[in-house]
């Protein structure tokens, strides 16, 4: 078989099949894609409605409250920063995205990871799927996204999930499965039920490395809620992307600044939170 | 003693085995079919014998331990008699009811309130306070969270940890981590506790005095409990009986005076040889016939000796021979003369050897006389 020939066969079975579902199943997707907005939007509002400088406050009441207020006062001045950049609007739109991205990323992922550090078998079906999603170029998840949602925030979202997801399914997986064997036996001696086992003996064990994956996912999520600029994902990413287009380096400059920042924040606050969490499990008496 | 006639068997093993492997059910068969040998099983199905044939029982009340080195089944024992591990063949009976025909609910009900475990590793939840922890097993239970730390208070009073109730694991000290180990198991109120080399890890003074404690605690509960240990002197110091195990098989059982005293291959004596006589060894078992002294001791009037009972142990002995100023003391039951223990038979006894020469000797000269 001439290989040119199969590549184009299967190129074509590819669009084919593609077409047939933008055909076929146009109305599902868009419900999908409304469905995605609705909630982006809903995070967008909460955020972009009030003052900045009351978004920037109560950013730095958090920060003040999980980790000191030296850390409060950078936040502060840090979220101020973006605002005088004139980038306010945009960079809560990507806090939005990746919040949101982040969220769906968890409810898909710590269930999914939970099932496969039970499940042997489930897990072997797992590990070279993420494998495959984490080696593969982030650009690729846009394509089929764009395909059958269209330009715009769906896609974005759906792309950033996908990336989001693999950190946190893989290591509530491990921090399932790794739990020691001397409680499951004492679980087992105690008489425990299989949700009790679970609530009481392997959820508490696994607790950090969930943490440690929420944490991660969310990194994922900023790297390519950026990247989903080009698709027209709204935000820091997109004035990114047209600045680079329109070679306008110093706006470019701002925009990857502000990003720099929300990454920070949003990682220390993530880390410390998690850190007073444990603690607070620690001094529940 | 008299009043209890009957004794209550509370775990009955009846040819018990575990073999582990993915052909173990292949490896029984042949087993009970050709009678393979565990090198043969090992050779012929890839399997490895854990538990080979066990036949025990545990009564009410007593304290049953399992002596074996690692690799000697034990642990897999232990295991089997709560159904953590599922035997290839053979009967366990918890109080008369066959535990592998009970479902899955029966079973975890047995586990929870009938068989307590104790392991070497503790296993503390290290995000529970010590009650909590002390109140796993009745959380499992569903007690409510004042009746259930209400028990493991009392529980914890029981091993004198009230004072840490509301500390956390690592804030204690080893000794301390089992003594919670120990609270968790009695809170539910088992009667038998399945004990899992719980002290091995500890240093000898804190263990010694746990091995105290829980014998005392043990009884004055009225607990029965199986204990595993790879120490015999522990085994001897705890347990009403012991057995002991060697390559997945019971080698030997019975009281710590049996096992020093008779033990039944050189196995068992090489562990015997190291361990102290003084409180094991009873006159009874090293007096020798008055006949025999008066025959050597012609010049002696033996009414005239101090006298112990039968079952006084070498120590004891020792003390009164010394206070006596004589060398020898007699042995007295009921105001009757039985037996007369020499200064010689007493040393000999310490060191845990039979005194042939002196045998011979006495033998020789009733010979002679007669």
């Amino acid at each position: 078989m001439n290989p040119e020939g199969f590549a184009s066969t299967f190129d074509e079975h590819v669009d084919n099949a593609l077409i047939w579902l933008s055909d076929n199943a146009a109305g599902l997707f868009d419900l999908f894609n409304d469905l995605l907005k609705a909630l982006y939007q809903a995070v967008y509002t909460v955020l972009e409605v009030p003052p900045f400088y009351a978004v920037a406050l109560l950013f730095a009441l958090l920060a003040w409250r999980v980790a000191g207020w030296r850390f409060a006062l950078g936040t502060f001045l840090a979220l101020l920063m973006c605002a005088l950049m004139g980038l306010w609007p945009q960079t809560m739109s990507t806090l939005a995205l990746v919040l949101t991205a982040t969220s769906l990323a968890l409810l898909i992922g710590i269930p999914c990871g939970v099932a496969a550090g039970l499940s042997p078998a489930l897990n072997r079906l797992c590990d070279p799927a993420m494998d495959l999603v984490q080696t593969l170029p982030p650009y690729i998840y846009l394509l089929p996204a764009i395909a059958l949602l269209g330009y715009g925030t769906g896609t974005a979202l759906v792309a950033t999930v996908i990336v989001a997801v693999p950190p946190v399914l893989r290591l509530t997986a491990l921090g399932i499965r790794m739990t020691p064997k001397a409680f499951l036996e004492l679980g087992n001696a105690s008489g425990t039920t299989g949700w009790q086992q679970f609530v009481k003996i392997r959820l508490p064990f696994a607790m950090p490395s969930i943490m440690t994956g929420i944490n991660q996912s969310l990194m994922m999520a900023f790297g390519m809620v950026v990247i989903a600029g080009i698709v027209g994902s709204g935000g820091l990413g997109e004035v990114i992307y047209s600045a680079i287009r329109t070679l306008d380096i110093a706006r470019s400059i701002n925009a990857a600044i502000a990003i720099v920042i929300l990454t920070l924040i949003l990682d220390r606050l993530a880390q410390s939170g998690i850190r007073t969490a444990e603690e607070a499990r620690h001094d529940a008496h | 003693m008299n009043t209890k006639n009957v004794v209550e068997t509370l775990i009955d093993c009846r040819g018990v085995w575990k073999i582990f492997g993915d052909r173990a059910p292949a490896a029984m068969q042949a087993y009970r079919e050709r009678g393979l040998t565990k090198t043969q099983i090992l050779q012929e199905y890839g399997c490895v014998v854990g538990v080979s044939n066990v036949n025990l029982q545990v009564r009410r009340g007593e304290i049953f331990c399992i002596m074996g080195l690692s690799g000697s089944g034990k642990s897999t024992l232990i295991r089997l008699l709560n159904r953590l591990i599922v035997p290839s063949s053979g009967e366990i009976l918890i109080k008369g009811r066959d535990i592998a025909q009970l479902d899955a609910a029966a079973l975890r009900e047995v586990r929870a309130k009938h068989i307590g475990m104790v392991f070497q590793s503790v296993a503390l939840l290290p995000h529970r306070t010590v009650l909590e922890n002390a109140a796993f097993g009745l959380e499992v239970q569903g007690l409510s969270k004042a009746k259930r730390h209400e028990v493991a208070g009392r529980a914890l009073a029981k091993v004198g940890l009230s004072d840490w109730a509301n500390r956390y694991p690592a804030e204690l000290s080893g000794g301390m981590q089992q003594r919670v180990g120990l609270a968790r198991a009695i809170a539910s109120d088992p009667e038998v506790i399945l004990m899992d080399e719980p002290f091995s890890a500890l240093d000898p003074l804190i263990r010694r005095q746990l091995q105290d404690e829980f014998r005392e605690l043990t009884k004055s509960l009225g607990k029965s409990a199986v204990f595993i240990t790879h120490d015999l002197e522990e085994a001897i110091r705890i347990g009403d009986r012991i057995a002991i195990m060697k390559d997945g098989v019971i080698i030997q059982e019975g009281t710590a005076e049996d096992i020093v005293l008779n033990p039944a291959d050189d196995y068992v004596v090489e562990f015997v040889a190291g361990i102290s006589r003084l409180h094991l060894v009873k006159a009874h078992s090293i007096m020798q016939p008055l006949a025999q002294y008066s025959a050597r001791h012609p010049h002696e009037d033996p009414e005239r000796l101090q006298y112990a009972a039968p079952e006084s142990d070498l120590d004891s002995l020792i003390n009164l021979l010394i206070r006596s100023g004589h060398d020898a003391v007699g042995v007295r039951e009921n105001g009757t003369l039985l037996g007369v223990i020499s200064q010689r038979d007493l040393l000999r006894a310490v060191q845990g050897v039979r005194d042939d020469e002196s045998h011979a000797q006495t033998r020789t000269s009733v010979e002679g006389l007669v």
